[in-house]
């Protein structure tokens, strides 16, 4: 039906700003999300002068802008009407009026231009305070912003201004990404109700869909998330993404016959990278050859002969413990679920099953969305 | 069977850091928090069946170094196995540094000759790459400062896997039939069809054994993971995955422990092979590497169960001398 892509230039990517104050941490947070880039390693980042747009392929082609601390709705070069979400990013010890007039400014613009926008505030660098000293700077950074908002319009009491406490020292960045992510993903409930199925016919109590690079997760069950188990999963990825290239054979060695196509570099800069020892262990899943592709409808159909990397970690040697495993179901996405350890050993051959049916159901919603941005 | 393992340099340098990193799993974040330590922190840890790791971390303000070399002399520097002297690549002192140092190693001269010296030149990433030409000049200097002894030098940081090699080798010294676990292990790598297997003691995950290779014994006594070639062989692979695959176990097994669990263990068919890490003995984990496709977890969780009785037994030998 649809031919390969080799280059998705001309698919409508989903836009995101990345707004804030020279220094707040935007650079950063772009670069430790969808770069790999060592929390540490931020410290040496410079500072951005001009808009720098990162494509980000994941479940929806994402188009990340990097902006500079002086920007203005005027000198965005395109209108609000275009952008999905704007992230505004503040030093949570930056509580002075310059941080806040400049999101106000921005936020009154979207409203007039584009109701519909997505607000995101990261509350960033959280870690730097203690807790006490973080809720209450949390709670007056949202305070003031509502002040001025109220102080423009009564109107405003209405909008939708969602706050995230972040740093990228932990998982709260990832988590607070995902979050965002979750309101851009138009197929989310047909992805929840597929992870709703699997848990229920896998005994599974909290499964995810995460995008493999950036660990940012797509979906999860309806279960709560709780962030405990959230950043477990997202340290077994980052551990499993860096176990790939480290025994990987260079030697003649015998590969797996089929293979899903990996997904291609991230189209990033990755000149930041500075430090071997550092930055390789932020490496993602092994290259390989692609020998087929899942984009292509045909190989699809014969999913059953395409190798998929899994893995299984065993929790608490004592019954009945906890298994979490890895199956990877697209060439961007893993399914990543708990399961108890008597299941997972017990009923492979009924677990396999449901990650097959759940992997084809996964790859139709995302060919579907693809179709319709007319990408595929 | 005891192995004294003395923790010197200046205060500040990074000691305790690195032993709560190895022996008690912290994360380098919490070390932040670390006081000095007041004259000498004595710790046992129990490395290999009968091995005992005595480990004295000895607070580097110099007030204790100069009890240490006076009064506590011949307590200090009797029947010490190992001596680990820290200098902190970043120090404005490196001449007081150096002329401790050296009293420590006439010391060693003194009560315990046959001692082993490694030297680490910690916090290397505070260093801005590219690293080795610091470190080669600092290695220089602190050869030239040991005189006759063969000394081995080891750039470190709490911050990546270069701690890992530094004391995987340091350990690697003191257990003293490992040569024997290496060729039994080279055995169970051949009946597995695995390319590599890896043993680890349990806590620690520092490299025990491995079935290729050992642990490089410096005799070069230059190291630094960026650009030595030890330990690749003929089909490639990364020449720092003994050492990365210890940080990666450990850090995940901090993050299990975060959230009340403990890591038991870990299966992975990636794309371009199988591996499993499982309970070997009572105080060690293998790793079985295999690059054939055709082999699956379940048939190397098998062999591992059939091969516990044998390491179980040859472990006890090996440190009973
Ligand atoms: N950048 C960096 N800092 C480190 C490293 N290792 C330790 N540190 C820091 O160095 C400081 C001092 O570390 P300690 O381990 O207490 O030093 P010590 O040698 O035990 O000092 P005394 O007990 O007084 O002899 C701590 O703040 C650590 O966080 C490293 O590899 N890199
Ligand atoms: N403590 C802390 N520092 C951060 C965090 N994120 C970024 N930084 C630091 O903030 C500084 C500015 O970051 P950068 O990304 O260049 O800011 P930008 O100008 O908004 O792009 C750098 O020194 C980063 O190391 C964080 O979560 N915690
Ligand atoms: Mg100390």
């Amino acid at each position: 039906l649809n031919g390969h892509r080799s280059s998705s230039g001309d698919v409508a990517r989903t836009k995101i700003l990345l707004l804030g104050l020279r220094r707040a941490g935007k650079t950063s947070v772009q670069q430790v999300l969808f770069n790999n880039l060592p929390p540490k390693q931020t410290f040496y980042l410079e500072t951005t002068i001009r808009i720098v747009k990162h494509a980000v392929d994941t479940v929806i082609p994402l188009e990340i802008w990097d902006c500079p601390g002086n920007v203005t709705v005027e000198t965005l070069g395109i209108p609000l009407s275009q952008i999905s979400t704007i992230i505004f990013v503040i030093d949570i010890r930056d509580l002075y009026n310059q941080p806040i007039s400049k999101l106000v400014e921005f936020i009154v613009a979207a409203d007039q231009e584009n109701p519909n926008i997505g607000l995101e505030v990261f509350v960033h660098k959280a870690e730097k305070l203690q807790d006490d000293d973080k809720i209450e700077s949390f709670r007056q950074i949202q305070e003031r912003v509502s002040d001025r908002l109220l102080d423009i319009s009564p109107d405003y009491e209405q909008i939708q201004l969602n706050f995230h406490l972040t740093s990228v020292y932990d998982h709260s960045l990832h988590e607070a990404f995902s979050r965002v992510l979750h309101k851009l993903v138009p197929t989310l409930p047909y992805l929840e109700e597929l992870l709703n199925v699997f848990c229920a016919n896998s005994q599974s109590p909290k499964a995810f869909l995460f995008d493999i690079r950036s660990r940012l997760y797509i979906a999860t069950d309806a279960s709560p998330v709780d962030s405990a188990t959230h950043n477990l999963c997202c340290d077994y990825l980052l551990m499993l993404n860096s176990f790939g290239p480290l025994y990987k054979s260079i030697g003649p060695g015998r590969q797996r016959q089929v293979s899903p196509l990996t997904p291609p570099p991230s189209a990033s800069s990755s000149t930041l990278r500075s430090s071997p020892s550092l930055s390789s262990s932020g490496k993602t899943s092994p290259p390989t050859t692609p020998t087929a592709s899942t984009r292509d409808t045909a190989s699809r159909k014969h999913g059953k002969e395409l190798f998929y990397p899994s893995a299984a970690t065993s929790l608490h040697p004592a019954t009945p413990g906890t298994t979490l495993t890895y199956h990877l179901i697209t060439p961007y996405l893993a399914l990543l679920a708990l399961l108890p350890t008597n299941v997972y050993e017990g009923r492979r051959g009924l677990l396999e099953y449901n990650v097959v049916f759940f992997r084809e159901g996964v790859q139709e919603v995302c060919e579907t969305e693809r179709e319709a941005r007319g990408g595929g | 069977m005891r192995k004294k393992v003395l923790l010197m340099g200046a205060s500040g340098s990074g000691k305790t850091s690195m032993r709560s990193l190895i022996f008690s799993n912290n994360p380098a974040s919490l070390t932040a928090r670390l006081g000095a330590t007041i004259d000498v922190e004595q710790n046992h840890v129990r490395f290999l069946g009968d091995l005992i790791l005595n480990l004295w971390d000895c607070g580097g303000q110099d007030a204790f170094m100069d009890s240490y070399l006076t009064t506590q002399r011949s307590t200090i520097f009797q029947q010490v196995g190992v001596m680990i002297y820290v200098f902190d690549v970043e120090t404005r002192e490196m001449n007081k540094d150096l002329e401790y140092y050296r009293d420590c190693l006439d010391g060693l001269r003194q009560f315990s000759p046959s001692a082993s010296v490694f030297l680490l030149v910690h916090k290397m990433d505070l260093i801005r790459e590219p690293r080795q030409p610091s470190f080669e000049k600092k290695r220089k200097e602190l050869q030239d400062a040991s005189g006759e002894g063969t000394v081995s030098v080891f750039g470190t940081s709490i911050y990546d896997e270069s701690l890992y090699k530094a004391w995987s080798n340091i350990v690697h010294t003191l257990i003293p039939n490992a040569s024997i676990l290496s060729k039994h292990l080279t055995t169970f790598a051949v009946a597995c069809n695995a390319t590599e297997v890896i043993l680890f003691e349990r806590t620690t995950f520092l490299v025990v054994a491995t079935s290729s290779t050992l642990p490089d014994i410096p005799s070069t006594a230059s190291s630094l993971g960026s650009d030595t070639t030890d330990g690749e062989d003929a089909r490639g692979l990364d020449p720092t995955r003994y050492e990365r695959t210890s940080e990666l176990i450990k850090a995940f097994k901090y993050a299990c422990s975060r959230v009340r669990e403990e890591f038991h263990s870990l299966e992975m068919e990636l794309y371009d092979f199988t591996a499993i890490l499982a309970e070997m003995t009572r105080n060690t984990y293998v790793m079985v590497i295999v690059h054939d496709p055709t082999i699956e977890t379940a048939a190397l969780k098998l062999n591992v169960r059939m091969a516990r009785r044998k390491f179980e037994e040859l472990q006890g030998d090996s440190v009973a001398l």
